[in-house]
């Protein structure tokens, strides 16, 4: 799991605050301060968090060392995305497939039948 | 065919089959019919590549294979519950991180079946109240935001 892109975009994501700071963020980049604000929490918390969406490639930080302020980045969530429509896809065609098979299961028992 | 909107690494697929949820059970579970079906187009199931161990443990095993290239794609399932005609899930542990499919056959009583599959790869251990509860409520916004990604 450790090493797995997906799990750490899922994993990152399990969290309210974090969704809701990512929300917050693809309005536009904010700082810490900025975003402790709205949320009523402690700027080392709201800093835990931003440590996990960074680790995630869900944020980036800008490099100034005082203010920092925190980047939305949407490439993550866009894998997250495609792998709802893969999987949706394989489900989809899988059971096309097996509707095919029923009504053959069907057409030849009634084949029998007639014989 | 209708489908549930999705929450992140979640997916629900409704699908209505006109034959008896014996049959529809049946069908996903056994080797001989699972080769007709399984892979997606552009792969096929070759019936050697199937392990079908019918009992919470077992082993679910499929290797689809690639019509054109010959690429393979196994899956390494092991189910978690079995319970025919009603239910069967499975888990795969090497798949991003841990997936899971629960599929539920629901009997329509008029010889058709509906079955509702719900595959996710969120670890168990982040489905906890909170987060469930959390996901009611800041997913609404979050929902509409990746509609436009």
């Amino acid at each position: 799991m450790a090493n797995d892109p997906l799990s750490h975009t899922f994993a990152a994501l399990a969290d309210p605050t974090r969704r809701a700071i990512l929300v917050r963020l693809a309005e536009g980049e904010a700082t810490v301060n900025e975003l402790a604000e709205p949320f009523d929490m402690s700027l080392q918390a709201v800093s835990k968090h931003l440590k996990v969406l960074e680790a995630a490639g869900l944020i980036s930080r800008g490099r100034d060392a005082q203010y920092r302020p925190c980047h939305f980045e949407p490439a993550p969530l866009e894998a997250a995305t495609d792998w709802i429509v893969k999987n949706r896809q394989i489900w989809t065609e899988r059971f096309d497939q097996l509707e095919e098979h029923l009504k053959r299961m069907t057409h030849d028992k009634e084949k029998e039948k007639q014989r | 065919m209708s489908e549930t909107p999705t929450s992140l690494g979640e997916l629900t697929v409704t699908r209505i089959f006109e034959a008896r949820p014996e049959v529809v059970f049946e069908c996903m579970t056994t080797p001989s019919h699972l080769t007709h079906f399984w892979g997606p187009i552009g792969t096929s199931t070759p019936l050697e590549g199937i392990t079908v161990e019918p009992r919470p443990g077992g082993r679910f095993e499929t290797v689809m294979v690639n019509d054109e290239t010959g690429e393979e794609y196994p899956v390494r399932g092991v189910f978690v519950e079995f319970d025919p005609p009603r239910t069967f899930s499975f888990t795969e542990a090497g798949v991003e991180g841990g997936m899971t499919t629960a599929i539920v056959f629901n009997d329509l009583g008029d010889g058709r079946t509906e079955t509702v599959t719900h595959q996710t790869n969120v670890p168990p251990m982040l489905m906890s109240p909170e987060a469930q509860a959390g996901l009611e409520t800041s997913f609404v916004k979050f929902d509409a935001y990746l509609a436009t990604l």
